[in-house]
């Protein structure tokens, strides 16, 4: 399939300057007035070209120009607020920002799909909700409850600031996490204002280029096909019952044998090998469990974690000698990378929401959705891994080529970037087929 | 058949183990009808002979031909679903084992899902017939309850019953790995236990229910508690207005988690004082004759022959320890229930007799029971005189022209 006409490019190498990061909100209030002031010019705009585009098949040049600059100044500002990029952006969104967008130039669209765009949209804008975050969300405390919905892009750039402040860069996963979160948006936006009728595409792997493939202590091996069976992806909540309460049980121990299992590293520098192999089996049966419940894997998972017996595996490497430090406070550590497991859940919910009506219709997995999912169970299953101290290894917040199926890894999409570890500043790097619409 | 026929053959084959294997079977009857006959033991006299009541009678002629057309329709739909019910199961149970490519699971985790695809798959042929039920229902008041929340409450109750299924796979499956042929002889028990658990606990599944409040009803509970000798059974009321307007009653539990749940439909007026308090008499009756652990008695003889046919026909495939049997299984164990169910309703039925023996005994208000009666047909449009085949196949109560010929045969009792 070609590529999207809406690619988001990277350029931006890590550093960040600690006092405009300090005061990155308070700094971007003139863009804040902007933002809003455009955004009133793009809504009249975006109904003229919704009637052009639909008496004509193809959005008009001069509507066209208009409203992609819009999106790329939104991509860009979102970037700069979001600390995915370091300088102060642009007020036109002219190329050339750390973080930008290249929209292709018009092309014809289908009527039908431009008709009934706004219908259309809803699904994508419930993904934008949970990647770019929902401007209704925030902390919900309600009566002994707490949950954390603010979107994936919100909860990179909270961590990200911290982390600035402390070491002067922004994390590489995290940036690419809010990369991957900003080139949704943009796809979504372009196809909201009728840029493209191509829509948006969840996939990570295809959002930010030159991902790296590493080899964290855990990791993901994806062999799904998919294809689903719509007999049990209609029943799946149900199917699953058994394991969830299954797990439920399971949770008890493995709790009782993570705070021995604690007590021991922190003494011995190693975690007792018994625990590492009863926990390992029990995070790989917990993600075999939700890979089948959000529809992300097909076959129904068996009972006992076992390695090797799952089409999504969470892998995790032999027990190796961990920091007395990191173990001691390791109840302080990960709350970082919960909170940031807590975004990826609300994304691997929707990816299941959406992916219910999707392989019901289709009886395949959207491939986009089911990397998204897997970038979210990959996550989640490297911070409780850290959490029950699996590995020392702090979870990787962004997007891997590791996602994909192995014998999927070197498509044409991946190639522009050869395997290899995170470098401290990426190499910028940019899709060559797309000629930018030229709005400087 | 053939697999049945194999097996007597082989038995025959061999003179000794044949007639050791006689021995056992005819033991195992003789004990099979010893436990029947205790537990089919009634309070109601011997040789009570009920006189021939006529609904004329007793309804009007309007009544009788609006509740007659009423039931029919149900009847009819509901035996509609349960041949619609076998067929799929036959059909699942020749192809149901191809879905064993969906599961990444072990032999029990992939039996565990086969059978809960099985009740999925006949979730899915019962929609059409649940949705004319709930038609009909609203059609004649009776119930409130929308489609959409039919449907969705129907497969919320799916839910439970995959638990279920999984859970008796699970003890049938393990069983079988480790005894082989002879694991029904085990699961039978194992089950009977579980049932009874699941009986001890049931009054903890039942929704929307609180404490009986109204001080009348109250002290009715507790005098006619104190009378059929089951003091201090605890009484609760179950908001079900929302759905239906028919009036029920249930007693659930027995030891200290037995507890007589009231419809709130029952109390909202339309019954006077006297009628609930036969309707209470009738429950507590219930408890005061243990019929809940009677039914698990019941059940349990049930299970052994039943798992022991469920055994033989799964050989074919390998026999339960293997996934490919379940479908099978689970067709033979359903069509077993299906043909035993006019059993089931016989002692239902006898049950429910003597619980209305056991109110009348304690209320000694024959008049208010024969009201009661009345009432309860004419809200809930119950043919007090159905055909045989449905008085067979579906009446788990004795009928409003029986119970009421009950409270005549019990005015007409010697004088004590």
């Amino acid at each position: 399939m070609n590529e999207h006409p809406v690619q988001l490019v990277v350029s931006d190498d890590l550093t960040r300057e600690r006092l405009t990061v300090f005061f990155r909100a308070l700094l971007a209030i003139p863009h804040f007035i902007w933002l809003f002031l455009w955004s009133i010019a793009a809504l009249p705009a975006a109904i003229a070209n919704w009637l052009a585009t639909l008496a004509r098949g193809r959005s008009p040049a001069a509507l066209h120009r208009f409203l992609a600059a819009y999106v790329k100044y939104v991509t860009q500002f979102y970037a700069y607020l979001h600390l995915a990029a370091n300088p102060y952006p642009p007020f036109d969104g002219q190329a050339g920002y750390p973080v930008d967008v290249i929209i292709a130039a018009p092309a014809r669209q289908n009527r039908a799909s431009v008709a009934f765009r706004v219908i259309l949209l809803l699904p994508a804008a419930l993904l934008v909700g949970a990647l770019v975050g929902d401007p209704a969300s925030s902390l919900n405390s309600g009566r002994g409850s707490f949950s954390f919905n603010a979107g994936l892009l919100p909860v990179a750039a909270l961590l990200g600031w911290f982390a600035i402040m402390a070491r002067g860069r922004m994390p590489h996963g995290l940036r690419d996490a809010a990369a991957y979160a900003l080139s949704y948006g943009a796809q979504f936006w372009a196809y909201a204002l009728l840029l493209t009728d191509r829509y948006p595409d969840s996939d990570p792997l295809k959002a930010v280029p030159g991902l790296p493939l590493r080899a964290d202590p855990i990791h993901l091996d994806v062999e799904d096909e998919l294809r689903r069976s719509r007999l049990t992806v209609f029943f799946r909540l149900l199917l699953a019952i058994p394991h969830l309460i299954w797990l439920q049980l399971w949770g008890i121990l493995a709790l009782l044998a993570a705070i021995v299992s604690w007590l021991a590293t922190l003494f011995a520098g190693r975690s007792p090998a018994w625990a590492h192999r009863f926990l390992s089996a029990y995070l790989r049966y917990q993600f075999h469990v939700y890979a089948f419940l959000y529809l992300i894997a097909n076959p129904f998972p068996g009972f006992v974690g076992k390695a090797g017996s799952y089409s999504l595996e969470i892998v995790v490497a032999a027990r190796e000698r961990q920091n007395r430090w990191k173990t001691g406070f390791r109840l302080i550590l990960v709350l970082p990378a919960l909170l940031l497991a807590g975004a990826y859940g609300g994304l691997s919910g929707l990816v299941a929401l959406l992916g219910w009506f999707s392989s019901l219709a289709r009886a395949r997995m959207p491939r986009g959705l089911r990397n998204a999912g897997a970038l979210a169970l990959r996550y989640q299953a490297q911070a409780f891994g850290y959490l029950l101290l699996l590995t020392d290894a702090y979870p990787y917040g962004g997007p891997t080529r590791e996602l994909a199926p192995a014998s999927e890894r070197e498509s044409p999409a991946d190639t522009s970037s050869p395997p290899s570890a995170p470098s401290a500043g990426a190499a910028p790097s940019a899709p060559a087929t797309h000629p930018d619409v030229g709005l400087s | 058949m053939s697999v049945a026929r194999a097996t007597w053959d082989r038995a025959v084959a061999r003179p000794g183990r044949s007639a050791l294997v006689l021995a056992c079977l005819l033991a195992f009857a003789v004990l099979w009808a010893l436990a029947a006959h205790a537990l089919w033991h009634s309070t109601v006299p011997g040789g009570l002979r009920l006189a021939h009541v006529d609904p004329r009678e007793v309804f009007s002629a309007r009544f009788l031909a609006r509740s007659s057309s009423y039931e029919r329709f149900l009847d009819i739909d509901a035996l509609l679903g349960e041949l619609t019910l076998v067929v799929v199961l036959a059909l699942y149970a020749r192809r149901g084992h191809r879905l064993m490519r969906e599961s990444a699971a072990g032999r029990i985790g992939t039996g565990m899902m086969l059978g809960m695809l099985g009740f999925a798959v006949l979730w899915i042929a019962e929609i059409p017939f649940g949705l004319a039920a709930v038609w009909w229902e609203r059609r004649h008041g009776i119930s409130h309850q929308g489609y959409v929340a039919s449907l969705l409450t129907s497969f919320l109750s799916l839910g439970a019953k995959f638990l279920f299924v999984s859970l008796a796979l699970l003890v049938a499956m393990g069983l079988a790995g480790v005894l082989r042929r002879w694991w029904w002889a085990l699961a039978a028990p194992v089950f009977a236990g579980l049932a009874l658990l699941s009986s001890f606990l049931s009054v903890y599944l039942i929704p929307d229910t609180h404490p009986l409040h109204n001080p009348q009803t109250s002290a009715d509970v507790r005098e006619l508690a104190r009378i059929e000798h089951v003091p201090g059974t605890r009484a609760e009321v179950q908001d079900v207005n929302r759905d239906t307007t028919a009036p029920n009653a249930e007693s659930v539990g027995f030891g200290s988690t037995r507890r007589l749940i009231l419809w709130n439909t029952l109390l909202d007026g339309r019954f006077p004082r006297a009628q609930v308090r036969v309707v209470t008499a009738h429950e507590l009756g219930h408890i005061a004759h243990h019929h809940i652990l009677k039914r698990v008695g019941w059940l349990a003889l049930f299970l052994l022959p039943a798992a022991g046919l469920v055994a033989l026909f799964t050989r074919r495939r390998g026999g339960l320890a293997r996934p490919e049997a379940v479908p099978v299984a689970l067709f033979v164990f359903v069509v077993l229930q299906l043909l035993t169910m006019p059993l089931t309703n016989i002692v239902s039925r006898h049950e429910e007799a003597e619980a209305d023996w056991s109110a009348l005994n304690a209320t000694r208000d024959p008049a208010a029971a024969r009201a009661l009666f009345r009432n309860l047909a004419a809200t809930s449009l119950a043919n007090p005189n159905p055909p045989a085949w449905t008085y067979v196949l579906y009446q788990d109560h004795p009928t409003i022209v029986q119970r009421i010929a009950m409270v005549d045969a019990w005015q007409a009792r010697p004088a004590r």
